[in-house]
């Protein structure tokens, strides 16, 4: 069936290809005042590949339609700190990180913090956490991880942070984030000490600990408050645990993921924003949109299977270079729901996956592919 | 007992010869040194041409350049000869010439040896160099020493060979100030001597790019890598002192210079030939506020002429390898310096603006200077005074034993400047009671 | 041990325990400020491990079963099933060639023990000698990306052709900041057996960047 409606991005392939046709009119002397040399190239070798654009470009163009993102906003994640007199290099990359939006120009909205603001769920973890990321200028809204929750069950996180479950809108958006690192007691039998069960949770690939779930509750909550929003309102649904099921082995899992989809599945589109991965990671399941954000502190290697089709992996991290592989990064807001995720690599180029390539399911707007394996 | 005296006495006299012969070897560079004093200068500071080229003579006697430098691997230097460039004596000779003859610059004062001195390391020790007009330029000039080692050539690397490098600074309108080629050709072309030369060295007549080939064809003669380090290397605990064994030790671990200085026997340069921001450019007024206007320009037009713009009209210089590959991740990177002879070429960094080994030592311990393109591996070191002493001593064994005079010099001339000032020096920063970013988020502490 | 040895010893621990939860309880509050006014500074990893030992001393027996324990935690690779060397009558004949089930077994238990001690390393900041709380899973859960099949290979930011226990000694010296083990140390042969293990099955392709 013919769209009636044309995407932008054929919108925009149209109108170059318009230009270029154009051009072969031109006589030489008005072609070679033609100011980029990129373009002759182009033309020379009869060529208008499709990912020789920028998404970015795409994303900010300004088209007759109207379809310019409608905001932006950036987001900082996984920060895992430890007091800084024991650990100074994670604390040091979070300030990067404020730094670095702080420097944004023009100001984001809001930024989203994507949970792990402490590594071991310490008070004094938590307070300097909090003490930083008080910086902002922009206003921010925040979420927990397992590492803020599993020593005393987010007590210190809700003193500093409030309700882990919250939604509001903005410009048209609901928005609404869960707590969806919730866990089947597993410590209780064990006879394990807080610290000894926060230790259990911490190590991703430690089994002992249960599946992330978001469980009855907040899914019962989730319900009511999706409930007065019609089935065309953009949403977008922030959570720690992916909302999908990637690898069990290290909870890059949501047991309850089906359950939580099902309940998302009557709107025209979902974007899901989580944390937890700690690397390029974007997925499509449906109306729904995933995508992964950075970690300031280190990066996470791929799952050594299931592996979602629509994921460019990032080049393995160089392990010389202890910032390679984290960020922070901004979340480009269409007006009908849809996000262009940029992530903001230190020390790489930016990379963006654009709203066009999970909605063309990867035929349109492909990021470029890493020159190394990502191992 | 007065036998046993008697030998006592011997000893001592023995010893006290020994003595003085040794003091008057130590301090024979020494009074060389004071000798080295009185050389002749000329325009902007060089040495004058005819001093350097018998300097030149004396450092290097002749040599087969057609073959690979004594105790360099052959086939590792047979992949930096260009075919078209391949070594004679006649290409090395005509570049010789060239390099030292300053018609080749606008004002006739002004030859390669100007800023690339032979009594001055092959640089000109200044932070940064003063072309005809005594324009000042914006960069620190590199050292021709091993050059030909190198993959890139310029410190933001826009040059891909030798031969494309040595021909730039003559059009360069702050160094050189020729109009370009043509006029580079006129000036030399009617001298006879010029055109026998160039006919047998590349079989054409005067020409630019042969200009290029022939001084890259002498700079590949300037290979000087016998520093008591590699005699260190091969196998001789005691060429180096102990204090330059630790610091060698500390270079390969707890300072983490070999991650970008890459020291090792196939590629004894000390660089990695890579861009680095180190934090450097940041120092500048308005890095930042360019940076991040460079970067905007560059997603609203990815044609880049906005960019080409900006660039004549502002000091973008400081952004270093980005105005090259336009990759955000090169913002304000440079290339990491060569280490070899590194005693003999301050001041240091792309600015010139780190005077002495123990202001680098004071930059890398703090982890260099905070700004969005820092590189990740620039982290505060925590060396004591003692670890960054030895890590000196380890850079100042880098030199080549001929040039071992001008090393101790400049030894000690940086010792005296480091007692007297340690700007950069932050301990609160090295020994991580403050951390990089803090200030900037937190606002200073009160 | 008679009831009498038992309640003393019952004794003496409750008062050990009550001693280290008195002294937790007396030291500053956790915020960051409080801990900057005091003049006594908590060590936050000095916290953790009182913890672990705290739990350690109620639950002895726990300790002991360390291997099923650790098993429980970690997926770990099981090694290569050596029962084919019972079948048939190889060991006729042949002095040394005579295998036994408990030979089996006791490769299996022997070479199992120094792979689930290397995992017990590879997740543990402490024992791995750290100073920042780091530990190798952070980077390598389930030794994955430690690739032990490319080595040996030339590194240059290590000057060296760098074996498995070279790059591991750079991980514990830089990211994990730590002191670099020994060759022969238990904890680097444990490290590396548990990352050869992990990797079960990849061919060898030394050199590969």
């Amino acid at each position: 069936m013919k769209p009636k409606r044309k995407s932008v991005e054929t919108r925009y392939m149209e109108r170059r290809q318009e230009f270029f046709d154009s051009m072969k009119g031109l006589d030489r002397r008005s072609f070679l005042k033609v100011s980029s040399a990129a373009m002759g190239a182009v033309l020379a070798k009869g060529l208008v590949p499709p990912h020789s654009f920028l998404p970015v470009s795409v994303a900010q163009a300004a088209d007759a339609s109207g379809e310019a993102p409608a905001f932006r906003f950036a987001y900082i994640s996984d920060s895992h700190l430890y007091s800084r007199d024991l650990n100074d290099r994670f604390a040091r990359a979070l300030l990067r990180a404020v730094d670095d939006v702080n420097n944004l120009d023009p100001q984001p909205d809001f930024v989203f913090y994507g949970g792990d603001l402490a590594q071991l769920g310490q008070a004094h973890e938590l307070d300097l956490g909090a003490q930083i990321i008080k910086n902002l200028k922009a206003p921010l809204k925040i979420m927990v991880g397992e590492h803020d929750w599993y020593l005393d069950m987010g007590a210190k996180w809700k003193e500093l942070f409030g309700d882990p479950t919250y939604s509001w809108d903005h410009k048209g958006v609901h928005f609404v984030v869960l707590m969806s690192v919730m866990e089947r007691d597993f410590w209780t039998k064990r006879g394990m000490s807080p610290m000894e069960r926060m230790q259990t949770v911490a190590g991703l690939d430690n089994g002992v600990q249960s599946p992330f779930m978001v469980g009855a509750e907040q899914r019962e909550w989730l319900k009511k408050d999706l409930a007065k929003y019609p089935n065309n309102t953009p949403l977008i649904v922030f959570s720690h645990s992916p909302l999908y099921k990637l690898y069990k082995n290290w909870n890059f899992w949501t047991d309850d993921a089906e359950e939580v989809q099902a309940i998302l599945r009557r709107f025209d589109r979902v974007v899901v924003i989580h944390g937890h991965t700690h690397q390029l990671l974007t997925n499509r399941i449906g109306n729904i949109h995933f995508h992964g954000v950075l970690s300031t502190a280190w990066p996470w290697p791929y799952a050594p299977e299931g592996m979602p089709k629509l994921t460019i992996e990032m080049s393995r991290p160089d392990p010389f270079n202890p910032n390679d592989g984290c960020g922070d990064g901004e979340v480009y807001v269409h007006a009908d729901g849809l996000v262009d995720k940029v992530y903001n690599l230190w020390n790489r180029n930016p990379m963006t996956v654009a709203k066009g390539y999970t909605a063309s399911w990867g035929k349109a707007c492909v990021p470029p592919k890493p020159n190394r394996p990502s191992y | 007992m007065n036998r046993k005296r008697a030998i006592h006495r011997t000893i001592g006299e023995a010893a006290l010869g020994a003595g003085l012969l040794g003091a008057l070897l130590v301090s024979w560079p020494a009074a060389r040194a004071i000798a080295d004093e009185a050389i002749p200068r000329g325009p902007h500071g060089a040495a004058t041409m005819e001093y350097q080229r018998k300097a030149l003579a004396k450092l290097l006697p002749s040599q087969d350049v057609t073959q690979a430098p004594k105790g360099f691997d052959p086939v590792v230097w047979a992949a930096f000869i260009p075919k078209d460039n391949e070594m004679t004596a006649k290409r090395v000779a005509l570049g010789e010439k060239l390099y030292f003859d300053t018609r080749l610059s606008h004002d006739g004062t002004v030859s390669c040896a100007t800023c690339h001195d032979v009594t001055r390391g092959f640089t000109d020790q200044l932070k940064t160099s003063e072309g005809i007009k005594k324009q000042l330029g914006q960069r620190n000039a590199p050292t021709v020493l091993n050059a030909v080692l190198l993959q890139t050539l310029f410190l933001d690397g826009r040059s891909p060979t030798l031969d494309h490098q040595a021909r730039l600074p003559i059009i360069n309108p702050i160094e050189m100030g020729m109009p370009d080629g043509a006029a580079a050709v006129k000036a030399i072309g009617g001298d006879t001597a010029y055109q026998k030369a160039f006919k047998e060295a590349y079989g054409r007549e005067v020409n630019y790019e042969d200009m290029g080939r022939a001084i890259a064809a002498f700079e590949r003669t300037l290979v000087f890598i016998d520093s008591p380090f590699r005699r260190f290397l091969n196998g001789d605990e005691n060429a180096i002192s102990a204090e330059a064994r630790a610091g060698w030790v500390l270079f390969n671990g707890k300072a983490r210079c070999v991650t970008c200085h890459h020291m090792n026997l196939s590629n004894p340069l000390g660089t990695d030939n890579r861009f680095h921001n180190i934090g450097v450019s940041a120092r500048h007024q308005d890095f930042e506020g360019l940076g991040q206007r460079a970067l905007k320009l560059l997603k609203e037009d990815p044609s880049e002429s906005k960019l080409e713009e900006l660039a004549l009209n502002t000091p973008m210089s400081e952004l270093g390898r980005f105005m090259v590959t336009k990759n955000r991740s090169d913002m304000g990177s440079f290339r990491t310096s060569i280490l070899l002879n590194i005693g003999i070429t301050p001041p240091y960094m792309h600015d010139g603006s780190l005077p002495t080994l123990w202001d680098v030592m004071d930059h890398y311990n703090k982890g260099g200077e905070p700004n969005p393109f820092l590189d990740g591996g620039m982290e505060p070191l925590a060396l004591t005074e003692e670890e960054i002493n030895q890590v000196v001593a380890f850079l100042f064994s880098l030199t080549d034993d001929r040039l071992a005079a001008q090393n101790q010099r400049q030894f000690e001339a940086q010792k005296a400047a480091a007692k007297a000032s340690r700007k950069f020096r932050d301990e609160a920063m090295a020994f991580r009671k403050k951390l990089p970013f803090e200030d900037r988020v937190m606002g200073p502490k009160k | 041990m008679s009831s009498r040895a038992t309640r003393s010893l019952a004794a003496i621990l409750c008062v050990a325990v009550a001693g280290i939860i008195v002294a937790y309880a007396w030291s500053p509050p956790s915020s960051v400020a409080a801990e900057k006014a005091t003049a006594k500074k908590v060590d936050p990893k000095a916290v953790v491990d009182a913890h672990m030992a705290q739990w350690k001393r109620k639950n002895p027996a726990r300790v002991a079963d360390w291997i099923k324990e650790e098993k429980e935690r970690h997926k770990i690779q099981p090694p290569a099933d050596n029962s084919h060397l019972l079948k048939g009558e190889q060991g006729k004949g042949h002095a040394y060639g005579n295998y036994t089930e408990r030979d089996i077994l006791t490769w299996a238990r022997e070479t199992e023990k120094l792979v689930v001690e290397g995992s017990r390393v590879f997740h543990n900041a402490t024992l791995l000698g750290g100073t920042i709380g780091v530990s190798c899973d952070m980077c390598h859960p389930d030794a994955s990306n430690t690739h032990p099949e490319t080595y040996p290979k030339f590194q240059a930011q290590m000057g060296r052709v760098a074996l498995l226990r070279d790059m591991i000694n750079w991980c514990i010296q830089h990211p994990v900041r730590g002191k670099e083990l020994a060759a022969d140390d238990p904890k680097m042969r444990a490290l590396e057996a548990y990352i050869y293990a992990q990797r079960k099955g990849v061919k060898l392709n030394y050199g590969k960047h």
